[in-house]
């Protein structure tokens, strides 16, 4: 293997690579060496990476309460079918049954959902998806209540279901709503233009899972005010708590969910789909119930990413400049609305990808279907784009005789650039800087450059692999993503900053999902009060509300609210010496718990200034507000924009269509690195990720139903499937409205990566590889001479 | 859960509580089990039979125990005795479900997508099946695998018997990745210089493994077997392809005269590619 990093002892929470390579030798980063320092720019290590390396870590499904019970949930085996009778007497009387409830017994609001309220807490006369729920059992052991809801009866009508997204405009509509959830139709400069060159290109993105490491699991408890409290793994505490509340009918404050556990999220933890029949069984037996889904469950109920179908028609004068940009965009939501109009809104924006265009006529559509459902999962609406519109850039480079690159290069976005929604674009767009970074790094070496080397042929080390049929293949591929909620969204999160002795907290509804924010919260504590010891409390719908954990939320807003608190803290620690010193705030400094002045007369420790006293403060961070897109797909719909560029190398066996994915070169405009070792964990994840959106990653669906549901038919990528990554260039231009100036970092490597490595299998077969993931009859290639 | 320490305690066990299931490895049983879709009365645990973990030579074969682990089978010892059963031992899963998947189980289990089976195919081995009352019988593995024969109620398949023919043998599989999958096609290769015969079994396109018997035949009378051995790529090629045209045939009009049928769809076509360029390569480094 290649690779010029440090010996990795980071226990970073992120799965990533075996091999990955920690930086490349022109990343120039700053901040400290490994684990040593402290404040921002450090790489500070998390404080559960030790245990959840150890296994020790308490996971959503290891929790346990004195007496508690185990709910198993009744999921529909059709996709579509009418309800005609559920008969639940077999099963209540089942010995070891407590109680089994069903949409009759759901007191609130039948329906619920993240943006329009759709989905029914339990099917009542019609299953709109496999693994629907549609009634759930509490008994004195898991298998009791397993072998309970099985003995439901209930009897179903099959219906045709509506599986082809094409086929669901004029399709019966599947729900009350309609089967239309959002049209965005994008109209941007003279849409009659033509090109003096123009490519075509159909594309179809599959049905990637987020497949978390441990399924997901919650406790709820009962309140003796008629209340529950439910301990999840949520990412988003707040709106699962009114979620569920409107459907026990209870007001938000007698419904308390807890995070806790949290084992990695990728898209949206632990549906309510789940907590609402845990919440209905504990208040109904009075008894802490508890559930752990199984895979299969896992992979049925959760939100997945939205299977597209795009098509795109790129016109372009003779030097290759980009003239105009048609698409049309269809996203297969599944049965719910769920989060569809926000990933429509970000592939409709960022149709063109971040190259400037004069004139866009895009159209998107989120429809509903049979299929599984869809919603958040990161990158969600511009990956799908990104894999399309690069495609594109290849296919016109090839109508040209021009280079891939050339030209992205003759076509980039810089600041100051209108995005086809007619926002400028005004936070930093390095992307020239980054497409360059990515070009001139040196390429892998090839098999016969070192022969003595050990290569690890596609098809993996005990595969069939034959030298004489690999070909090697170079893709580059440009991509961006927005940060924080789009269209007006409410991002607003709150902090609380408190000082005892030489310890801080901090108390914030900022779920740690993996990205980070724990530490991070640690970090700029540290920067700003100097003290080292710095705990970040659990989170609970007691504390105000942080938003969902998602493209940068919590770096930006969640992080700024922390840093205002502990500002504030700062001064109610240093106003008083200030003042007695008769010198202002700014020129006193705090480093290592100790307070100095800058002309060094004064000097005393911040424990001796506290004098035993508690100081905190509470504060909150929102950042600027954003518009709808307006009825032709116009408004300043994003807060931030962050790019990134990747160059995929692959080698390819052109005779079995096997392909393996060498090394992945990746150049971010992160902002600003706050933590240098968290950082390259992230793009390392995301760009594994992206490999296997890009290769394998595909929930397959027969007529709707799910076939293989678990981790044998969902091939994720292994240690041998991810490639070595390399980040050669970080580039840090602060982005002056976001706190620190950072930019989320993790979803745009999982935007661009699928598209880098389909342009360089384009690249080894000269194939057109319109379709991820790949399968191995597109990348077959000319037979060897 | 029963856990006899004997073959023919475990037969016994077997003829006792005839719901019970024997299992060795667990690697497919176990999860049916998880899954909920086999939920066994009683086990019958093979673990604790020592007899059935080893393997001796026998008349020039090898006996090997059907409680022979893959991560045992794919050693460098069996790697020397018989190379295509290795490889194909080491490329079936992960570490951790070769450590505890076993020979019999892969053969008894039968799974299209079994690493072994086609090598056994291929060498025509021969599985030794105790039933009850100490009786012992033999079956050809194929006969198993093809359902032609059946185990009975009772019977356990004690050794699998491996003829050793002292000539390059190839295995190999094509997966959807790099890392462990489930193969797409796989094909195993072996030379027979003793009866001048090159066979040839290509697994996980149908139910059970496929021999092209005619191909087979074809190859081994271009094959000088005195000599070098060695073929032209052209023949090598014609071989790869005559394999998989006969494993993955076009379809036939039903009746004579009657509505050509439609062609293979991509999927198919793609697999023949695969199983064609297998059986080239395999046959290719066989006789390298």
């Amino acid at each position: 293997m290649t690779g010029t990093g440090t010996a990795d002892g980071s226990g970073a929470v992120t799965a990533t690579p075996a091999h990955g390579t920690r930086l490349g030798a022109a990343g120039g980063t700053a901040g400290s060496p490994d684990g040593v320092g402290i404040g921002l720019g450090a790489s500070l290590t998390p404080v559960d990476a030790a245990a959840k390396a150890e296994g020790a870590f308490a996971y959503a499904a290891d929790l346990w309460a004195e007496g508690l019970l185990w709910a198993a949930i009744l999921r529909s085996p059709h996709p579509h079918a009418r309800i005609v009778s559920i008969d639940t007497a077999q099963a209540a009387a089942m010995p070891g049954v407590r109680a089994v409830v069903t949409h009759e017994d759901v007191p609130g609001d039948a329906a619920h959902g993240r943006r329009v309220a759709d989905r029914p807490a339990f099917a009542r006369d019609l299953v709109r998806y496999h693994g629907e729920p549609i009634a759930a059992v509490a008994a004195d052991h898991p298998d009791t209540a397993r072998l309970a809801a099985a003995a439901i009866a209930v009897e179903y009508e099959p219906l045709e279901p509506l599986t082809d997204p094409e086929q669901s405009f004029t399709a019966e509509p599947l729900h009350p709503d309609g089967n239309l959830i959002r049209h965005i139709p994008l109209r941007y400069g003279d849409p009659d233009v033509t090109g003096e060159v123009v490519v075509e290109g159909l594309y179809r993105i599959g049905r990637q899972d987020p497949a978390p490491i441990g399924a997901e699991a919650a406790l709820a408890v009962p309140c003796p005010d008629g209340g529950v409290e439910i301990y999840t793994a949520s990412t988003d505490p707040h709106t699962d708590r009114d979620l569920a509340a409107a459907c026990f009918g209870l007001p938000p404050e007698q419904v308390k969910l807890v995070v806790t556990g949290v084992p990695g999220a990728l898209g949206d933890r632990e549906d309510t789909g789940m907590q609402v029949p845990l919440g209905l069984l504990a208040m109904r037996t009075g008894c802490p119930v508890k559930i752990a889904a199984t895979r299969e469950e896992s992979f049925l109920a959760h939100a997945h990413r939205h299977p597209t179908l795009l098509r795109y028609r790129h016109h372009a004068d003779r030097s290759g400049k980009l003239l105009k940009v048609e698409a049309q965009i269809l996203l297969d939501a599944g049965a719910y609305a769920d989060t569809s109009s926000d990933a429509l809104a970000a592939a409709v924006s960022f149709a063109a990808g971040p190259y400037v265009v004069p004139h866009a006529v895009v159209d998107g559509w989120a429809v509903r279907t049979n299929n599984p459902p869809s919603g958040h999962v990161r990158g969600e609406g511009a990956m799908q784009v990104c894999t399309a519109y690069e495609g594109q850039m290849d296919k016109l480079a090839a109508e040209l005789g021009l280079e891939p690159a050339d030209i992205r290069m003759r076509n980039v976005l810089a600041t100051g650039d209108l995005l086809p929604t007619g926002q400028t674009v005004t936070c930093p767009a390095p992307v020239a800087e980054l497409l360059h970074a990515v070009r001139e790094a040196p390429l892998p070496p090839l098999p016969k450059d070192s022969p003595e080397a050990d290569w690890l042929l596609p098809g993996g080390p005990e595969g069939a692999g034959e030298p004489g049929a690999v070909r090697r293949g170079v893709g580059y591929a440009l991509g961006m993503v927005h940060m924080l909620g789009t269209e007006g969204a409410d991002e607003v999160s709150t902090a609380t900053v408190k000082v005892n002795g030489p310890v801080a907290t901090v108390l914030c509804a900022a779920v740690e999902t993996g990205q980070g924010f724990s530490t991070l919260a640690r970090q700029i504590v540290q920067e700003t009060l100097g003290i080292e010891e710095v705990h970040v409390a659990s989170v609970d719908t007691d504390q105000p509300p942080a938003g969902a954990g998602a493209r940068g939320r919590h770096t930006w807003v969640s992080g700024g609210a922390v840093e205002r608190a502990a500002k504030m803290v700062r001064t109610q620690l240093l106003q008083p010496l200030a003042a007695k010193f008769g010198m202002s705030t700014e020129l006193l400094t705090i480093a290592d718990g100790k307070i100095t002045s800058y002309d060094g007369v004064l000097s005393t420790t911040v424990a001796e200034t506290l004098e035993g006293k508690e100081l905190w403060a509470t504060a909150q961070c929102r950042p600027h507000p954003t518009e709808p897109l307006d009825e032709t797909g116009q408004g300043d719909a994003f807060v931030g924009l962050a790019f990134a560029a990747v160059r995929a190398v692959v080698d390819v066996d052109i005779e079995l269509g096997s392909i393996r994915v060498v090394e992945m070169s990746v150049a971010q405009d992160v902002g600003r690195v706050l933590n240098p070792r968290q950082l390259h964990a992230r793009i390392e994840a995301g760009v594994t990720q992206g490999v296997g959106a890009a290769l394998s990653e595909h929930l397959r669906v027969a007529k709707g139903v799910v076939r293989r549901p678990d981790l044998t038919g969902y091939a994720l990528p292994t240690s041998l499937d991810a490639p070595d990554i390399r980040i050669v260039k970080l580039i840090e231009e602060r982005d002056v409205v976001a706190p620190f100036g950072a930019k989320a970092a993790s979803a745009v490597p999982v935007v661009v990566s699928p598209a880098a490595v389909a342009g360089a299998v384009r690249a080894a077969t000269g194939r057109p590889v319109v379709r991820l993931p790949i399968r191995p009859q597109a990348a077959v290639g000319a037979p060897p001479q | 859960m029963t856990l006899p320490g004997t073959l023919d305690e475990a037969v016994a066990a077997l003829a006792a509580t005839p719901a019970a299931v024997p299992v060795a490895g667990g690697t497919d049983l176990m999860a049916s089990v998880n899954s909920g879709q086999l939920r066994p009365a009683a086990l019958v645990g093979l673990g604790r039979i020592g007899e059935i973990r080893g393997w001796e030579y026998l008349d020039g074969n090898a006996l090997l125990g059907a409680g022979l682990t893959l991560a045992r089978l794919g050693r460098p010892d069996f790697a020397a005795l018989i190379p295509a059963l290795a490889a194909s031992a080491r490329a079936a899963g992960p570490a951790q479900i070769r450590n505890a998947g076993t020979l019999g189980g892969n053969l008894v289990s039968a799974a299209p997508t079994g690493d072994t089976l086609p090598v056994l195919a291929a060498l025509e081995a021969t599985a030794l099946i105790a039933g009850p009352g100490g009786s012992r019988r033999e079956v050809p593995a194929s006969h198993l695998l093809a359902g032609m024969e059946m185990l009975h109620a009772g019977e356990l398949v004690g050794y699998v018997r491996v003829p050793l023919l002292h000539a390059p043998q190839t295995f190999l599989k094509a997966t959807g990745r790099t890392g462990p999958g489930r193969a797409l096609a796989s094909a195993a290769v072996v030379l027979d210089p003793a009866r001048r015969h090159v066979r040839c079994a290509i697994g996980a396109v149908a139910p059970m493994p496929l021999r092209p018997l005619e191909a087979e035949q074809w190859v081994s009378s271009l094959i000088d077997w005195d000599g070098q051995r060695t073929l032209p790529p052209e023949a090598l090629a014609a071989f790869g392809d005559y394999v998989a045209m006969a494993c993955i045939p076009d379809p036939q009009p039903a009746t004579e005269g009657g509505e050509p049928p439609p062609p293979l769809p991509p999927v198919a076509l793609h697999l023949r590619r695969t199983v064609a360029a297998l059986a080239r390569r395999g046959l290719g480094r066989a006789l390298a």
